[in-house]
């Protein structure tokens, strides 16, 4: 039993790893949160956006302290990009063209509900 | 004198030709009365007929909604964008005025990378958050419309004025500060309700002084003739001439 139940995990893994590779390790090591989902297609809709940490917050509808650090790993992984106003932080979208081209695929494939439930799939694997 | 025409040719008119370059023009109105509208219309005239870059700097509405009602209208503001003619930035009054008042900010780049012409600021009703103190706020709008200029910039900023009919109760220094000054107000006749335009102020250039009618359309703002025989116009609430004399002379 425990047997056919890993073969299952194993079955369930490879198809919902069925993507094009370079999404399915955009989604495994960069878009690897529900927040961070929205704000990459916050950032996909609104691309001039710059701001503070508090109000993109706002514009996104949740709360500072789950925001701020989505932000950061944002940043680290070269979606975003962090800049200094005198002591004042703000972020916007990284402006690399290979960064925006790839966020421009993760949105569309976004559109497939196929995808959307695969992406879905690595996300919750990935906060255990 | 060098003019900035906002390609709405009867505004243009009262306008005297159009906006003085590196002015700053406020637009005031309530909600509905096509302040954005305007704005937009003057970025993508600027872009189209004059070959003049711009700016959308917005403090509350998504870019995203631009993009949509921009396309109501026929301009297609992505592929304006695309084409490094236009950029619309969402941010704050905080982060907008230290980024402009700092050298080599966001903001001074994209004006030198795309050779910006034109901004549209929507809307300055923002800036009131960053302080309850009136002197203080006219000081900081003082500065942002300075550096707006300093980077040689003719800019259309948008005011909210919180009354639906009538005149605005809301004291404000802004309509000092700035170069220009238009009103846009709803008005009531004959239980309908049609807007109305009127320059109230142009520093440095002479201007047509009556109110005139407008309609938003699917071109964007029509400015058509002046509203003929009613006075108390911009109280929301008109009357006609011939009773107000009615009831100032003949009543008594």
């Amino acid at each position: 039993m425990a047997l056919a139940s890993t073969n299952g995990d194993d079955y369930t893994a490879r198809l919902m790893d069925d993507m094009d590779p370079v999404l399915l390790d955009f989604v495994k090591t960069k878009v690897n949160s529900f927040v961070k989902w929205d704000l990459v297609r916050f950032f996909h809709e609104n691309p001039h956006t710059t701001d503070t940490v508090e109000n993109i917050a706002k514009y996104a509808g949740r709360n500072v302290t789950a925001v701020e650090p989505e932000l950061e790993e944002l940043v680290e992984s070269g979606i975003m990009q962090k800049s200094l106003l005198g002591d004042t932080a703000v972020f916007s979208l990284e402006t690399d063209e290979v960064m925006h081209a790839l966020v421009d695929k993760f949105i569309l494939a976004c559109e497939d509900r196929h995808f959307r439930v695969k992406a879905v799939y690595h996300i919750i694997r990935g906060m255990r | 004198m060098d003019r900035v025409k906002t390609g709405i040719s009867r505004l243009d008119e009262m306008l005297g030709g159009g906006l003085l370059r590196e002015t700053a023009n406020l637009v005031e109105g309530a909600p509905g009365t096509g302040k954005t509208t305007l704005g937009m219309q003057f970025i993508y005239n600027g872009i189209v007929q004059e070959n003049e870059p711009g700016l959308i700097i917005t403090f509350e509405e998504f870019p995203k909604q631009y993009y949509h009602d921009a396309n109501a209208f026929g301009w297609d503001f992505r592929e304006l964008e695309k084409k490094g003619l236009l950029k619309v930035i969402m941010t704050s009054p905080e982060v907008s005025r230290l980024d402009i008042e700092s050298v080599g900010g966001m903001i001074e780049g994209h004006i030198d990378r795309m050779g910006v012409r034109r901004v549209v600021v929507d809307s300055m009703s923002h800036f009131s958050r960053l302080t309850q103190d009136p002197v203080e706020l006219r000081s900081l709008e003082f500065n942002f419309i300075n550096a707006l200029k300093r980077e040689g910039l003719t800019s259309i900023l948008t005011r909210e004025s919180p009354v639906l009919l009538g005149e605005s109760t809301e004291d404000s220094d802004i309509g000092f500060v700035v170069d220009s000054y238009l009103i846009l107000r709803y008005v009531e006749i004959e239980s309908a309700i049609r807007k109305a335009l009127l320059v109230l102020k142009m520093r440095g250039s002479d201007h047509a002084k009556d109110i005139r009618q407008y309609e938003i359309t699917e071109q964007g703002i029509e400015v058509q003739s002046r509203f003929e025989g009613q006075e108390g116009i911009l109280s929301g609430s008109p009357r006609r001439m011939a009773d107000s004399f009615v009831e100032a002379f003949v009543k008594k």
